[in-house]
């Protein structure tokens, strides 16, 4: 049964083995330093080699000892690990919070339902257990169910919604129970479905899975009180009859146990007729309760994540403005792009070689942290902090205070930014704009001119021209259209948008007295005028206060939206690679495989291919020749004309080498004919073999034995 | 004759823009090019397979075994390049990525070299998707085994906690084993699993069930998956949850150009009788997994084949004749057995003679099918 360790067996077993252990782990469990230094001596000790730019090749060279190497790899992948576990601990609450509402609703209807569903009979323990049902009454046989609109076109973002109201509900004392279409499918068939029911419920399934078990089980203390929730998260994938028959038995029985249905549906509020018929239909008492939408979500996950600095770990313009697009143009799921930044998240910290300072961020003293770390650090790598470009931009003079100073400089001013960022979000929501699209425009760079006296801290008017969406890149202008939104304002929504200003301002004093003293002379104005006519209040005081709110924010804006790819060291923490995001996250077989085979020269890199121009070389591999010749085809390949064109291309490359060969008289004077064109015909077979393998080409069916059939076109 | 139309659709712009209207329109231009008026002239015009001088199989296949290899020194600098991206591709599963290589060319031995080389503080489990014979309950049970035998080591060291049960994993349902797979994290086993799989699109793993079940075991938390994929479209495979939640793929682009020696030895090759026929070979493993009686009956058949050559093939009713005259089946429901065996694999076929009964023949020409029963013998 068990796979042969592969060490007695040769490579040829290995291949035809369906199974086998290469390797049992080396002795101990905690990275042993001795196979790594293996590793590391056989292999040049750059982390990344692609952007081995500017920092890894000093350390790989000076910093001969291997095992600092290995210690700062550990350090980044336990920086990762935190880093993410608070990240994701984050995406955790949030989106419970969100969610919150509805599972409270839900919860409510199954304790009103409960109660419903006992103010009609409330059974005796001993009755529950017989086997005939309690009420003939049809209306008395109805299960409650609550059909939650998802309003979601992919499903995997319900998956940790439903997993979460499942543990809310179980919290709040219900029995639950958690069926997937899975196993509400034909194959399982209502038996096996009621199977794993019992099994979530009972501690020993019986061997006959029946309702009595269930019944028994129920009528034990501590069960009895309480509704039994079964949570169907996703509904139209289900196999109807089972649901159905599911429902009809239960429904039989709903006095005695009550088992409730929560149902997620995808589509509309028809899914469940569509599905059922209509019998087991008039068996359900239907409730209507609607999720958040995604993009709801998608702002607080950003606000929560990106916006304020909760892990320390943020990202680029680029790699912004990519996330954004993943969302909006793949698929819109918070699950795909909670994966993109996750993905982002460990690019950083394998690429960066700084970046387990990152944690700093997190530290209650962080100036501290960074102060011991950086001491600590060999001069090979505190180097490598001063030879980022950002903070040779800044700053001279290299010492470990400067760096120090610089990351905590670097925290106060993403503290300040993401507050003015979460201002002008205030402002905007009353205009819909939503908040990654801000974030995306005031992570810009651009914003930032470069040649502003003072070096970083300030920006000149060309960056508040730049803000107000005079320049930047996007056609509108986000921030542009919040100071517009802030202008026009009615008052009571000033008001509140003002309060909300002072919480997120809390930490800038100066600029929240500010706002302080527009509060109150907003509050002044604003009574005064409602002593004096009580209706409209677009007068004069209003728009004053509007122009001064918008002045404020703009002044805000330009001093404190720093982006934080303008400031010194933010390359420790700031992940900015977006094509190697890109590269990890979206794989594209179908054209990458084919620009393998048409350009493979340029991944070959021979000195024999790359001179020919539009003709197919012999020379390329023996699939590429094909590839290439497979395109001048339409969505059928005739077998006989391939194989004379591949011949003709190597017939005509080995005859010139003939050629050469008769001039410098040499003794190969081979191939006979027979059997070069045995190995041509090898050659073609394997090719073809090679483009079935990748899915390239289809073999050809018993009615057309001369037609392979192409499935790609161009890649 | 020459190849029909131009070459616009080879090198069609690659901006990333273009590229919906690149592939349609390469589509279409396919499409046209395969005249549907004329569809009689093109296929009159066109050769057939047969009019090539096709080599006889047992010399293809030798010359197959002797293809020198193209750009060697390029194709090994090209898989040696990689290695510097070893220890990257550690750190990422370490943080809980899958990793998933792609790129035209085996990857087996350049993932090989990476796990003996670089994953060496993991138990190292390697599928090879690409047999048709891969079975994944065996592949799991295997695992759990081993995360059982470490529990059971572990707990032994601590005095106190039940060391005396017993698992056993190759008769519990697939499920179960998840989910013991499942439950199993750092304080129970020492040892990290990494799970090698070759061709995770391979013909054996296509299914969606044993997608499934990958996805499962990817997300262990004491397993990391590194797989290859060679089939453009092999992401069809997973949804949205196997992709995000269970495999967690981290895409690299490794295009290695190396021969598929071991992933394509289970295609059938085009030009050997139009890519469908038997071969000597396999025929000869099936008939030896036969009982000896079945292997007579065949060779009853072989024989009648090799001395009428020309007919059509040995009727159903003299066969049986001639087995029960050597005792070979006792009844037409034996014979039947047998037959149905044989068909399974492709050892006969049946077809119906001018005369109206069913006649069976071996699809093997007459000296491979000599060679058979001389092996066979």
């Amino acid at each position: 049964m068990s796979a042969p360790p592969c060490d007695t067996l040769p490579t040829a077993a290995n291949n035809i083995q369906p199974f086998l252990v290469l390797h049992k782990a080396a002795a101990s469990s905690v990275p042993s330093s001795r196979a790594k230094r293996q590793i590391q001596t056989s292999q040049p000790s750059s982390p990344n080699p692609k952007s081995a730019n500017r920092c890894r090749q000093p350390v790989g060279k000076e910093c001969e000892d291997e095992g600092d190497l290995e210690l700062y790899e550990q350090l980044r992948i336990e920086a990762f690990h935190r880093t993410w576990s608070k990240i994701q601990s984050t995406i955790d609450e949030v989106l419970r919070a969100i969610n919150l509402k509805l599972f409270d609703q839900v919860l409510q209807w199954a304790k009103e339902s409960f109660a419903s569903v006992r103010a009609i009979a409330e059974p005796h323990r001993t009755e529950v257990q017989q086997p005939y049902p309690l009420l003939t009454d049809v209306i008395c046989r109805r299960i409650p169910t609550a059909f939650v609109l998802t309003k979601n076109a992919e499903f995997v973002d319900d998956i940790t919604t439903f997993h979460d109201l499942a543990g809310h509900m179980k919290f709040n004392g219900c029995h639950v129970v958690k069926l997937s279409a899975a196993e509400l499918s034909a194959k399982h068939g209502v038996g096996g479905c009621f199977r794993s029911l019992l099994r979530q419920l009972l501690s020993d399934v019986p061997d006959v899975a029946d309702v009595s078990a269930l019944a028994s089980w129920y009528c034990e203390a501590g069960n009895f009180d309480q509704p039994i929730i079964v949570i169907i998260d996703d509904l139209e994938q289900c196999s109807g009859d089972v649901l159905g028959e599911l429902v009809m038995m239960l429904s039989e029985w709903v006095f005695k146990i009550p088992v409730f249905f929560v149902m997620g549906i995808a589509t509309t509020l028809d899914a469940p007729k569509k599905l059922l018929s209509s019998e087991a239909l008039q068996r359900l008492e239907p409730c209507k309760l609607t999720l958040g939408s995604p993009s709801d979500r998608l702002n607080a996950l950003v606000e929560a994540i990106l916006v304020k600095p909760c892990a320390g770990f943020c990202i680029s313009h680029e790699v912004a403005l990519f996330l954004r697009n993943y969302f909006f143009r793949h698929d819109g799921t918070i699950t795909s792009f909670i994966t993109a930044l996750r993905l982002a998240c460990s690019k950083h910290f394998s690429m960066e070689p700084l970046s387990f300072l990152c944690i700093g961020m997190l530290e209650e003293d962080s100036e501290e942290f960074w102060h011991d770390k950086f001491e600590s650090l060999p001069q090979a790598i505190q180097k490598c902090a001063f030879d980022l470009p950002s903070s040779k931009n800044a700053n001279n003079s290299n010492n470990s205070c400067n760096m120090v100073e610089g990351l905590s400089r670097l925290l106060k001013l993403q503290k300040d930014w993401s507050s003015v960022l979460l201002c002008l979000y205030e402002a905007g929501r009353h205009d819909k704009v939503q908040l990654l699209d801000i974030f995306c425009e005031a992570v810009n760079p651009d914003l930032q001119t470069e040649n502003a006296p003072d070096s970083y801290l300030f920006a000149s008017k060309v960056t508040c021209e730049n803000l107000l969406g005079v320049k930047s890149g996007s056609a509108k202008g986000f921030i542009a259209q919040v100071m517009n939104t802030v202008r026009y304002l009615p008052t009571e929504i000033l008001l509140h948008v003002l309060e909300v200003w002072s919480i997120h301002l809390d930490g800038m004093s100066e600029i929240n007295e500010r706002v302080k003293e527009l509060q109150s002379t907003t509050i002044g104005a604003d009574s005064v005028r409602a002593k004096r006519r009580s209706t409209a209040n677009t007068g004069n005081g209003t728009v004053v206060l509007n122009e001064k709110a918008a002045a404020l924010l703009q002044d805000v804006v330009r001093k404190y939206l720093v982006p934080v790819g303008c400031l010194p060291f933010h390359e420790i923490i700031c992940f900015k690679n977006v094509d190697i995001l890109q590269s990890a996250l979206i794989g594209n077989p179908r054209r990458m495989i084919q620009l393998d085979l048409l350009k493979s020269q340029s991944h070959l890199k021979c000195s024999c291919c790359s001179r020919s121009g539009a003709a197919v070389s012999g020379s390329l591999h023996d699939t590429s020749i094909m590839c290439n010749l497979a395109q001048e085809y339409g969505d059928v390949i005739n077998l006989h004309d391939w194989y004379t064109a591949f011949e003709g291309i190597i017939k005509s490359t080995n005859s010139k080498a003939k050629r050469k060969s008769y001039s410098s008289p040499s003794k190969k004077s081979k191939p006979t004919p027979p059997e070069a064109e045995g190995m041509i015909q090898a050659r073609f077979c394997r090719a073809v073999t090679e483009m079935q393998i990748t899915g390239l080409v289809r073999m050809p069916s018993k009615r057309r034995p001369d037609l392979v059939q192409r499935i790609t076109f161009g890649p | 004759m020459a190849p029909r139309g131009g070459r616009a659709a080879a090198s069609s712009g690659s901006e990333d823009e273009e590229e919906e209207a690149g592939f349609s329109r390469s589509y279409f231009l396919a499409k046209e090019k395969e005249p549907s008026s004329g569809k009689k002239r093109a296929r009159a015009a066109a050769g057939k397979l047969s009019d090539l001088n096709l080599v006889d199989e047992q010399v293809l296949r030798a010359s197959l075994a002797e293809i020198p290899p193209k750009h060697e020194e390029e194709v090994e600098a090209l898989i040696r390049s990689y290695k510097d991206q070893y220890r990257n591709w550690l750190f990422e599963l370490r943080c809980g990525f899958g990793l998933l290589m792609y790129g035209f060319g085996s990857k087996k031995q350049l993932l090989e070299d990476f796990a003996s080389t670089t994953l060496t503080d993991f138990t190292v489990v390697v599928i090879n998707g690409y047999l048709p014979s891969v079975n994944l309950k065996q592949v799991i049970a295997t695992i759990a085994e081993m995360f059982w035998d470490q529990t059971k080591a572990k707990r032994k060291r601590q005095p106190g906690t039940r060391s005396q049960l017993s698992q056993q994993f190759p008769s519990q349902s697939t499920e179960d084993i998840i989910s013991f797979l499942m439950r199993q994290t750092s304080d129970d086993v020492d040892d990290r699993l990494c799970l090698l799989i070759h061709n995770v699109d391979g013909p054996a793993l296509r299914d969606a069930e044993s997608q499934q079940c990958l996805a499962q075991i990817s997300c262990c938390p004491q397993v990391r998956v590194v797989a290859s994929i060679d089939h453009v479209n092999a992401p069809l495979l997973w949804d949205k949850k196997m992709v995000h939640k269970q495999f967690k793929w981290s895409w690299y682009h490794v295009p290695t150009f190396a021969p598929y020696k071991v992933e394509g030895v289970f295609y059938p090759l085009i030009l050997a009788s139009g890519g469908h026929a038997q071969t000597t070979k396999t025929a000869l493993v099936v008939l030896q997994s036969l009982t000896p009686n079945a292997q007579s009956v065949f060779r009853v058949l072989a024989e009648y084949q090799l001395a009428h050559e020309k007919e059509e093939g040995m009727p159903v009713s003299s066969l049986y004749t001639k087995c029960r005259e050597r005792f070979l089946v006792s009844s037409q429901v034996t014979l039947n057995s047998h037959l149905t065996e044989f068909k399974d694999h492709d050892l006969v076929k049946i077809r119906k003679h001018s005369d109206g009964q069913d006649c069976l023949r071996i699809p093997l020409v007459s000296d491979a099918l000599e060679k058979l029963l001389q092996e066979l013998a």
